[in-house]
């Protein structure tokens, strides 16, 4: 078996939702040992469209069996205080903290990092909420457009006569999970050589905002401010429909503007008012119709392998969720694992976000069952015998 | 608690030879958490965001002798680094490469990977100049699979890995969203890599390769849709900025011009508190709107009664006003307002970058920082951006002992420069033209004095 980067780490997952047990399961799937706390209700992700059958049974939540793989789970109640003691133990004995609690829920529990650390003053804390820590909208309830109106980004998606639009899906659910790996990985380094835990705070909002450096810098150099996309003027940047379905495409890349006109067709292209950005923009409602007349009978996939392959053109197309399920670039990179679920049974998930063939990410057990692991953990990591996991268990605390 | 005196990253050396935003902005943050990072650009291959589409704009739009020193995205991307220009399409440039190569820890790179092979500069190369080098390598489609070769960038991949087909106005064409999209998961991508191969390395005794796709990225992030399809034959579907259970939620205008409030009920007692807030207490009785399922039944006649009261507020009223009763709102917030917007300003996320006299940038300018803040580690920007072949002589000369006339013999054959022989254009527009043509919403002239840095 190859060397796991992370198998001498071990991490408390207190987190719910998408984007900390993202980070979290970054982690297990690198090596580390991944321990799962849920409430006694279970992780909100558990709640949360869609379910497999469009069953919402808790352990057929899809989200949940996504960002959870790879871990063990204990169902502890904090509000006991001895489900609160059986944390504090369990802390000791871990390097890394995940959690994303409102700010403050866990200082008045006496669970957050200062308490923490008293006894393990190596320990990692890495807390990703909606707004961060500390400022004043750290308070603020949220939803992920509200997080998306707030960094910017929606003042630049969209039409600039409508409304500004949000992406679809989460995005700052996935992205403020995988940039919170960054922030958790360079403090495990720091600790590394430098010996030192301390607490990571990390803020969705903060990290969409992070990634507009061609719109923020904009205002400091100039004073200038982007809007949203003008209906004409940019012939292309856009998506525009083929036989099956919808495509974009981009000038650059390794083509000239001959290969892309003989590419797409019509032979007005070849015209030399085309030829240039400028003329291109001028021109852009005749370059419109032309590369729908070269494209209106050919299909998505005929002109993205042709595009590609044989003009090496910058070339996209729509593709649906279903399109990706049976993407055979995919299933070449190793992005799916099959996983056996006892409840869902035999599913295929994405699962490697890249590739690393020396310590590569690897699969080890589906999503954890609701307090599946008590027994193994409390006995494993902290000695309990089985007479006190009884008493415990009689009393709701796990 | 006791800060750190040290830098985590501190006598790390990273090469950073790639273009435009992933692997710069990664190596960038690198750079912020201590590592000693030397970009490397080609004479007729400068960075992409030192001119043309991907660069951003001059400061007070003048372009002075050395536009291609003085972009705004080049300038933010790249800041605290080294610059190293050497010609690597030419043997003695490569051998300055490979011995560079061979006192660094990391190098991340978005070569093709016909390219690297070529120039014999592939991993299992690699590893033989420097077997404890952590290699990370970003492409649009990755190394290996059927499309590795195709040629990618954010915007037309963005269709590609599964976010335009889920992104767009309801019922209306798939639509692209932001900036780069993808290019920003590839950073961070690239940034965890590199620090998982440095621990890797420091437990194992060599160095390894990441193979990061940009691709593979963007469909991890539609996964609930992905499993949604495997799972119950669910189709995409463009809900503009619906959500699939939650009603009502949506972006609505409010006073003051193109001015917006982005906001989203949860659930009843969020339903009653926003009916408390636009002073129509009676609609949470209302039967039409009671239940999630009616208010998504009848979103279209919600919208109607949320917009006529944000259009008697501004947006930060709005906000407060829903936030302080508990309803999840945000203004949307422009390039300008993320300059000025209180709860940014606390956390600082935007730091000032100073620039030496020279550059004639003006003494400093406001730029991303980063989204994460260490308790023990206070991290900041340490030093701007490099002109266009500052580090040369101290690379050579310093870090590789190559002595003066090895220096000059490179510089004098044109393989290590310090101005570039090809730059992509920068449009001579006026500011006035470029709102004119819709590249830009507007400007403000004054920006100097509102930022404080006149």
């Amino acid at each position: 078996m190859l060397p796991a980067t992370l198998d001498d780490v071990k991490v408390l997952d207190l987190s719910q939702g998408l984007a900390g047990p993202i980070c979290a399961k970054i982690l297990a799937d690198f090596g580390a040992d991944v321990v799962k706390v849920e409430p006694p209700g279970g992780d909100a992700a558990r709640s949360m469209a869609p379910h497999f059958g469009n069953d919402p049974h808790p352990e057929k939540s899809l989200i949940f069996l996504l960002a959870n793989l790879n871990k063990r789970g204990v169902r502890l109640n904090l509000d006991d205080p001895d489900g609160r003691e059986l944390l504090r133990r369990m802390a000791r004995a871990s390097d890394i903290v995940v959690e994303s609690f409102e700010p403050g829920y866990l200082a008045a529990l006496g669970l957050d990092y200062a308490a923490l650390s008293q006894e393990n003053p190596g320990l990692i804390m890495i807390s990703i909420t909606p707004f961060g820590q500390t400022g004043p909208y750290s308070a603020y309830q949220s939803e992920e457009i509200v997080t998306y109106a707030l960094s910017g980004i929606m003042s630049i998606s969209g039409m600039a006569e409508r409304e500004p639009l949000k992406h679809g899906g989460m995005q700052s659910q996935y992205e403020g999970g995988l940039s919170g790996a960054v922030a958790v990985l360079a403090a495990l380094h720091a600790r590394d050589v430098i010996g030192e835990g301390q607490h990571v705070d990390v803020s969705l909002h903060d990290v969409i905002a992070s990634t507009l450096v061609i719109h923020q810098p904009m205002y400091g150099w100039v004073g200038a401010v982007q809007g949203r996309r003008q209906p004409s003027g940019s012939s292309y940047g856009h998506v525009q429909r083929c036989k099956d379905g919808y495509f974009i495409w981009q000038t650059g890349g390794g083509a000239e503007w001959s290969d892309i006109a003989e590419f797409f067709g019509p032979e007005a292209l070849k015209e030399e008012r085309f030829a240039s950005v400028a003329g291109r923009v001028v021109h852009g409602e005749d370059l419109d119709r032309l590369v729908l007349e070269g494209t209106k009978d050919r299909t998505m996939q005929e002109l993205f392998r042709t595009a590609s392959e044989k003009y090496h053109m910058l070339f996209g197309v729509v593709q649906e969720p279903e399109d990706l399920a049976r993407c055979p670039h995919l299933e070449a990179r190793d992005f799916f694992q099959e996983v056996d679920h006892p409840v869902i049974g035999r599913i295929k998930v994405p699962f490697r976000l890249w590739s690393m063939p020396d310590a590569p990410a690897v699969y080890r057990r589906p999503a954890p069952l609701l307090g599946q692991h008590n027994t193994e953990v409390l006995g494993d990591m902290l000695g309990l015998d089985a007479g006190r996991m009884e008493a415990l268990a009689a009393r709701g605390v796990i | 608690m006791i800060r750190m005196t040290k830098m985590p990253l501190k006598g790390i050396r990273v090469i950073d030879s790639s273009y435009v935003f992933a692997g710069p902005y990664a190596t960038g943050l690198l750079g912020d958490l201590g590592a000693e990072v030397i970009k490397i650009e080609g004479p007729e291959r400068p960075d992409f965001t030192r001119g043309g589409a991907f660069s951003g704009l001059l400061p007070d739009n003048e372009a002075r002798s050395d536009p291609w020193n003085r972009m705004s995205t080049y300038n933010l991307v790249n800041r605290g680094k080294k610059s190293l220009v050497v010609d690597l399409a030419r043997k003695e440039g490569r051998e300055v490469l490979v011995d560079l190569l061979k006192v660094s820890d990391v190098i991340v790179e978005n070569f093709t990977p016909r390219v690297m092979r070529g120039w014999g500069l592939d991993y299992p190369n690699m590893k033989l100049i420097n077997p404890n080098i952590v290699m990370v390598s970003n492409t649009g489609y990755g190394r290996g699979g059927p499309y590795s070769n195709y040629p990618a960038q954010a915007t037309t991949q963005e269709a590609t890995h599964g976010l335009a087909a889920i992104t767009g106005y309801r019922g209306g064409e798939p639509s692209k969203a932001g900036q780069s999209y993808v290019d920003f998961l590839a950073a961070w991508a690239c940034a965890s890599a590199a620090l998982l191969g440095l621990r890797y390395r420091r437990r194992f005794g060599h160095g390894l390769w990441a193979d990061i796709g940009m691709y593979q990225l963007g469909c991890y992030n539609v996964s609930d849709y992905i499993l949604d399809s495997i799972a119950n034959g669910a189709p995409g579907e463009r809900i503009g900025n619906r959500h699939r259970q939650f009603a009502p939620q949506g972006c609505y205008r409010c006073a003051g011009g193109d001015a917006w409030c982005a906001l989203s009920v949860r659930d009843d007692e969020e339903w009653g508190a926003l009916c408390g807030v636009i002073g129509q207490p009676e609609l949470a009785r209302d039967q039409r709107f009671s239940t999630e399922v009616a208010r998504r039944a009848n979103h279209d006649a919600i919208d109607e009664i949320i917009a006529r009261w944000t259009a008697t507020v501004t947006k930060i009223e709005a906000m407060e006003r829903l936030q302080a009763a508990g309803v999840p709102a945000g203004a949307v917030l422009d390039g300008r307002d993320l300059h000025f917007d209180p709860h940014l300003k606390a956390r600082g996320l935007l730091e000032m970058v100073r620039f030496p006299e020279e550059r004639e940038m003006g003494p400093c300018r406001p730029i991303i920082g980063r989204p994460w803040k260490f308790s023990a580690m206070p991290l900041t920007v340490r030093d701007p951006a490099p002109t266009f072949g500052r580090h040369n002589r101290e690379v050579l000369h310093e870090i590789l002992g190559y002595d003066e006339s090895r220096c000059s013999a490179l510089e004098s054959a044109g393989i290590v420069v310090d101005k570039p022989r090809k730059i992509r254009e920068v449009p001579d527009l006026s500011m006035d033209q470029r709102v004119a043509i819709g590249r830009l919403a507007y400007w403000d002239s004054d920006y100097k004095e509102r930022l404080g840095i006149a």
